[in-house]
């Protein structure tokens, strides 16, 4: 049976649909799939969560909500922390 | 922008206490409530006090400073104060002179001060312009050449109400550059009324900061109340005026104890409303009717008020000096070299006395009777230029 | 050496220290413990993904100094008003240095973004210490909208020129109700004493001891310095000399009394 146009068009839709958060103003892929939550994505990029604020969207999130804060396709992520300033 | 003054913590009543300026007495151990510990202060002031008070930065102020300047040991320095009194004046104000003539609206009294020729108690037949009258003199006065005048009334709250005084200002703005007044304590709302009305300035004179004294010398009447009184300026501030004329009776009370007073109250006023603009004005006991002048004991020499004026001049290098015609004229002629920048000159002070059409009751003597016009030819000897005119409300299009 | 008090709290030390330029975090650390200070300043940057170890918050012990977050790198209100908020969810406390800087190359603050973003901050409970050009008439607006101080400068930020503003520093210290800390420009101990000696409530350095080729040593000079400018503005000054006046022309009327 020859492959139909249809089933192309099922496969390219499927590549395009990796997950992917603007972090810090880069866009990163998630090939595996997003991390579920913040607390997750912060364990992925191995930063210590202790010490970070976090922005998703705009909003800030407060840090005990990290653990429930869901991710998801899409969001702008802004993740800051201190650093030395006068 | 009204002055807000939200971050001043300490209010003017608590700031006289903890200092012992009121007699109250209530905050210095060794304070007998007489105010002699500061007398004792001063009369230990030695002339390297007043030397270092005299080096600190010109016009500026502090407390300590003044104690020096008033204390009986600077009495050696004199000169030397007015010579830097005189050069701050010109540097802040120019060569000039600022001109205004106060209108007595009403000599009816509903107050008893021991001091005043308008006492309630005094029998004399009493006077009260209506608008109209007021607006005649007023026209004698403009035709002079002020443009700058003072509303000046007794405690005649039951004629000279709040919206007499909004009406007069409405009539005047369009002859007069400046209105400003001297009349009775009011709330903060009668004067943001009035100010609405173009009334810019409000003179209220503590008289005396001293309690005591305050007391003994108003036993009766609305003025009485020495709080309200001390409060009245901060209401003025806060409903938007720009000019605050401070002041007291000089002679009441020890001179030296009322400047120190004076002046913590100014500058508190300064801090808190930024936007204000602070006067003293030196009132001298002088001869009124039915009230004698050797009643007083603390009387001020020509030399103590020289030494008032410039000892303020040298603490507030921006504030206005003002001077009345109480004063006698050769007397105002050496005062303009020493830190006065405005003068009253061809004063009435019986209402209805400028169209001469009135033999009311003065409310005390005068001892410069030139007109304007001679006062200002004695200004302009001196080498200053007599202004008239400060400023045009018609240049914020009101 | 009386004590600062800033908004509801006391402190020992007038001199406020900043936390950037340092060639390291230990130095940072050990530089901010040298000086003695209480208020350390900090910014708040976008963590560098691909490097974990930008962590200094850590070298700061928040039980001796309090941390006092500044918005560097805001242009305009709305930004700074951002970071400030970023920066309470951060720390859990609501002080901030307000520091608005649309120009990159001085660093010179905006005054009118200053003072709307302070409203904004003041009215939602931050106490705000705004960083300001020294301008008088905008030290008593921000006073009059509820700031903790104001931070009018010395001269632009890392400069090291000094007192270049010292005109409009005596006004501001002699108008405001709300204490007046000195910062930026201030390159050289003596400069942080002319300023407590003119009567500032406190200043606040970064550049002059993070790039001393000590700083270390350079911390503890300040410390000393701004103790001893402090101690002698409150002690008073001694008197310069005058000559005296040997004739009286404005006042010899007065000796025919």
């Amino acid at each position: 049976m020859r492959s139909t146009p249809f089933a192309g068009v099922l496969f390219v839709l499927a590549k395009l649909r990796v997950e992917t958060l603007k972090i810090n103003g880069v866009q990163k892929q998630f090939p595996a799939g997003l991390p579920q939550t913040l607390t997750e994505l912060l364990k992925q990029l191995d930063i210590n969560e202790a010490t970070v604020v976090a922005e998703i969207d705009g909003k800030i999130i407060e840090k005990q909500n990290f653990a429930q804060t869901q991710l998801s396709n899409g969001q702008v992520v802004e993740l800051i922390r201190f650093a030395g300033g006068g | 922008m009204v002055n807000s003054g939200k971050h001043v913590c300490t209010d003017i009543k608590t700031i006289l206490a903890q200092k012992g300026l009121d007699s109250s007495g209530r905050s210095l151990p060794e304070h007998d409530g007489d105010n002699k510990h500061w007398l004792q202060q001063m009369e230990k002031t030695r002339p390297g006090d007043v030397e270092r008070a005299l080096s600190e930065p010109v016009g500026s102020y502090s407390f300590e400073k003044l104690v020096a300047l008033v204390s009986p040991a600077a009495e050696d320095y004199l000169e030397q104060m007015a010579q830097l009194a005189h050069q701050l004046t010109i540097q802040r104000f120019g060569r000039t002179i600022r001109l205004y003539a106060p209108l007595y609206l009403s000599n009816y009294c509903t107050n008893s001060c021991r001091y005043c020729g308008f006492n309630r108690e005094h029998k004399f037949e009493r006077t009260r312009l209506t608008i109209d009258r007021a607006l005649e003199e007023a026209q004698v006065i403009a035709s002079e050449g002020f443009r700058d005048i003072l509303l000046v009334s007794s405690e005649d709250r039951g004629f000279i109400t709040i919206d007499y005084l909004a009406e007069l200002a409405g009539k005047l703005r369009s002859r007069f550059s400046s209105i400003s007044m001297e009349v009775y304590q009011m709330n903060s709302a009668e004067y943001a009324e009035l100010f609405k009305a173009g009334i810019e300035g409000v003179t209220l004179y503590q008289e005396t900061y001293d309690r005591r004294a305050y007391r003994y010398y108003h036993p009766a009447g609305p003025k009485s109340d020495y709080d309200d009184r001390l409060d009245a300026p901060d209401r003025t501030a806060a409903a938007g005026m720009r000019q605050i004329g401070l002041g007291v009776l000089l002679g009441l009370t020890d001179w030296r104890i009322e400047t120190l007073a004076l002046a913590e109250h100014a500058h508190y006023l300064i801090k808190r409303y930024w936007q204000s603009h602070v006067s003293f004005s030196f009132p001298r006991l002088r001869p009124a009717h039915e009230v004698k002048g050797s009643q007083f004991r603390y009387l001020l020499s020509d030399k103590n008020l020289v030494q008032m004026i410039t000892a303020l001049r040298l603490c507030f290098a921006d504030a206005g000096l003002v001077l009345s015609t109480r004063e006698c004229a050769p007397l105002r002629d050496r005062l303009v070299k020493l830190g006065i920048t405005k003068m009253s000159a061809g004063s009435k002070t019986n209402p209805g006395g400028y169209s001469g059409r009135s033999g009311a009751i003065e409310q005390f003597e005068i001892d410069d009777n030139r007109s304007p016009a001679q006062v200002a030819a004695v200004i302009k000897q001196a080498g200053f230029e007599p202004v008239w005119k400060d400023w045009d409300s018609a240049f914020v299009g009101v | 050496m009386d004590k600062l008090i800033i908004a509801d709290r006391s402190f020992n030390s007038r001199l406020l220290v900043g936390t950037g330029k340092f060639a390291s975090c230990e130095i940072m650390a050990e530089a901010i413990a040298r000086s003695g200070t209480e208020i350390v300043t900090v910014a708040l940057r976008r963590v560098d993904i691909e490097n974990e170890n930008d962590d200094m918050l850590s070298a700061i012990d928040r039980s001796k100094y309090l941390l006092l977050p500044n918005t560097s790198g805001a242009r305009d209100a709305q930004e700074a008003v951002r970071l400030s908020k970023l920066a309470r969810a951060a720390t859990g406390i609501n002080w901030v240095k307000l520091e608005v800087t649309p120009d990159p190359y001085y660093l010179l603050p905006d005054p009118v973004e200053t003072l709307k973003a302070a409203e904004i901050l003041v009215k939602d409970n931050f106490v705000v210490l705004p960083y300001i050009n020294a301008d008088p008439i905008l030290a008593k607006k921000l006073e009059d909208a509820g700031t903790a101080t104001v931070m009018p400068l010395a001269s632009p930020i890392g400069s090291n020129q000094g007192l270049k503003t010292r005109a409009a520093l005596e006004i501001i210290i002699e108008q405001a109700n709300i204490p007046v800390v000195v910062d930026a420009g201030l390159g050289l101990p003596s400069h942080a004493a002319d300023a407590m000696e003119m009567g500032a409530d406190a200043v606040l350095v970064n550049t002059a001891i993070a790039t001393a080729a000590d700083p270390l040593a350079m911390a503890e000079a300040f410390r000393l310095a701004v103790e001893a400018g402090r101690t002698a503005y409150i002690s008073g000054p001694p008197a310069t000399g005058r000559k005296a006046s040997a004739s009286s022309p404005l006042t010899g009327f007065l000796r025919d009394e």
